[in-house]
């Protein structure tokens, strides 16, 4: 192995060594401040381990990692949405009780598997990623003590992950059955060499795979169990699952298919716009029954991973490859910051709370009143959510429209649009729920470091928002070196 | 691959349906029938008659000692699957395996000093009070 191997290789091993340093310091030195500091620490540090190789990409250290622009790009996304994780996470454990150390470990162990399944470049890695992305999330939903929700949820997501992963298994065991090869590369074109009969098989085995990537996005019909999900798990680690594992499965999901050129199925292709199509309007709809905000952000994700899955579609359609995921890239970029954000407020209003987390809309009349800053950030949110300009929702959004638009996809743009327009609908009913009179008096502590996550998350929601060239150049960029 | 004919499988299929139903049927058509009576619930006709139920709290530690076990037990397969091939991995498999080991060391001191190793009333190390 040369030193550039190694070197395409440091993010992961400054992340798992600073893990057992963390560990040990959790032995023999618990506090809890300390453990927080050292979760910090090692997320900086595996974000400046990546800052060497960057003249050199594409790198692929062993056959199991590929390291190109890509990887790079969704890795920054990942240690961003960790670190802000660390932070909300903090404020929100801190007073419930002893022995929340551990949940810290848990949280940079989550990020090391999204790190390997960003720049996974084989079948092994990517499960290896996906599961320890996986378990560790189940431990983070039950952690903290809050009532019999957050064990409900785990639960449900343990059982039903699982039952996705073995398909996503047994997919894989199909295409090496007919091709012999488990590296993405290797795999290239393999639907074009293949005998009649085992191109049935490679389409079998493919779509299994999808179905398990698309539970894990909770793309519809496999969304039933986002909303218990997200309304069960404590405020921070529905954060960390809509933003980090969602975010990093769908840049696995990307490299996947159009590496190995199975996107150019017609099949898989065809299936996928109907998903896509089916999660706009189901999200977007059911979305308008709910009366708990966590509940709405779910089903708005299972919408805004369908605005996602156009970009997929495009990126199978000739031509508009590296485009769409450019697209792809800054949608996810939007998605990110805004949802990271929403949920940071759900975080601060949840923190006085130790049964059950503040959801009910009815909690929200008055926020206006109550605490006029969070309000306005909260606003923002939901108006990025909603893809109204001068926030970084409308710039993703605008782009999956114009490469919908260049690649010529009506259909799915006509989804899109009305979709969007729906939800304005709930969005606003949140923000006038806000404005309505006060039900209490009771004061809202925003506590430091998430009122610092919530300002820098609004700060570049609106920068990116009015001015987001520098994140587009630098996502054009990055894919340059992709593959 | 030659094509096999499909048809054994379909005969297979419905003799085992067929096979199911004569079973089931011929027993509850020729079998003596019972009324309820005083030991028709119980598992065994003669022998020592159940006590209790089967579902008695188990101490919590015999779980965790049985999880240690398996994490452990299922570890060894890996250096199992390592010392097999010693001479053809070489220095690279040696540095790999010590990693491995290293990282299994250091989960057992964080075992042992969190306590979870400890048989009944816990020390309740470093706790905040």
């Amino acid at each position: 192995m040369s030193g550039l191997q190694l070197q395409a290789l440091l993010p992961i091993i400054t992340l798992s060594s600073l893990i057992l340093i963390q560990m040990m310091f959790i032995a023999f030195a618990r506090n809890l401040r300390l453990t927080v500091s050292i979760s910090v620490i090692a997320l900086l540090l595996t974000a400046l381990s990546f800052f060497p190789m960057v003249d050199h990409l594409p790198i692929s250290a062993t056959p199991l990692i590929q390291l190109d622009g890509f990887a790079l790009f969704y890795s920054g996304l990942v240690l961003l949405g960790a670190l802000m994780v660390t932070f909300l996470s903090y404020d929100y454990l801190r007073d419930q009780g002893e022995r929340q150390d551990e949940f810290f470990m848990l949280l940079l162990l989550s990020c090391l598997g999204a790190l390997i399944l960003v720049s996974s470049n084989h079948f092994a890695s990517f499960i290896l990623g996906l599961e320890l992305l996986g378990v560790s999330l189940y431990t983070m939903m039950s952690y903290p003590t809050r009532g019999l929700f957050t064990l409900e949820a785990a639960l449900k997501y343990l059982i039903l992950s699982g039952v996705s992963s073995a398909f996503i298994l047994f997919g894989a065991a199909l295409i090496y059955a007919i091709e012999g090869k488990l590296g993405f590369t290797e795999l290239a074109g393999m639907n074009h060499t293949s005998a009649a009969s085992g191109q049935f098989i490679l389409l079998m085995g493919s779509t299994m795979i999808f179905a398990g990537i698309m539970f894990k996005l909770s793309l519809a019909p496999f969304h039933l169990w986002t909303p218990d999900v997200y309304d069960g798990a404590p405020a921070p680690v529905t954060a960390f699952l809509a933003t980090v594992s969602k975010g990093a499965i769908f840049a696995l999901a990307l490299r996947l298919f159009t590496t190995t050129g199975l996107i150019d199925l017609d099949p898989l292709l065809r299936g996928l716009s109907f998903v896509a199509m089916v999660s706009i309007l189901a999200g977007n709809l059911l979305a308008l029954l709910q009366d708990n905000v966590k509940r709405i952000l779910a089903y708005s994700s299972i919408a805004h991973m369908g605005y996602l899955a156009v970009a997929f579609v495009v990126a199978g359609k000739a031509g508009g490859q590296i485009m769409a995921m450019e697209a792809a890239s800054y949608f996810l970029f939007a998605y990110f910051l805004t949802t990271l954000l929403a949920f940071s407020v759900v975080t601060i209003m949840s923190i006085a709370d130790h049964e059950v987390d503040t959801t009910n809309l009815g909690d929200y009349e008055g926020l206006f009143w109550r605490r006029p800053a969070l309000a306005a950030v909260f606003t923002a949110t939901l108006l990025s959510l909603a893809g109204i300009p001068l926030t970084a929702g409308f710039i993703g959004k605008f782009y999956i429209f114009s490469i919908g638009v260049a690649a010529e996809a009506w259909l799915l743009m006509a989804f899109v649009v009305i979709g969007s327009g729906i939800g304005i609908f709930y969005y606003l009913r949140i923000i006038f729920a806000m404005t309505k009179a006060p039900r209490t008096d009771v004061k809202i502590e925003i506590p430091t470091a998430s009122g610092w996550v919530a300002v820098v998350l609004t700060v570049s929601l609106v920068l990116f928002g009015v001015y987001p060239s520098p994140i587009i150049d630098l996502i054009g960029e990055l894919m340059i070196s992709f593959g | 691959m030659t094509e096999s004919p499909l048809w054994p499988l379909v005969v297979y299929f419905f003799a085992v349906i067929a096979l199911v139903l004569i079973i089931l049927g011929l027993s509850s058509l020729v079998g003596p029938r019972s009324t309820m009576q005083r030991a028709t619930i119980e598992p065994f006709e003669s022998g020592v008659v159940g006590i209790g139920s089967s579902q008695i709290p188990i101490s919590v530690e015999f779980y965790l000692i049985a999880m240690f076990f398996v994490i452990f037990d299922l570890e060894t397969v890996y250096i199992f699957a390592w010392a097999v091939a010693f001479f053809e991995l070489g220095l690279f498999g040696y540095l790999a395996i010590s990693v491995f080991i290293l990282i299994l060391v250091v989960a057992l001191i964080y075992e042992w000093k969190s306590g979870a190793l400890d048989w009944g009333v816990k020390k309740r190390v470093g706790l905040r009070e």
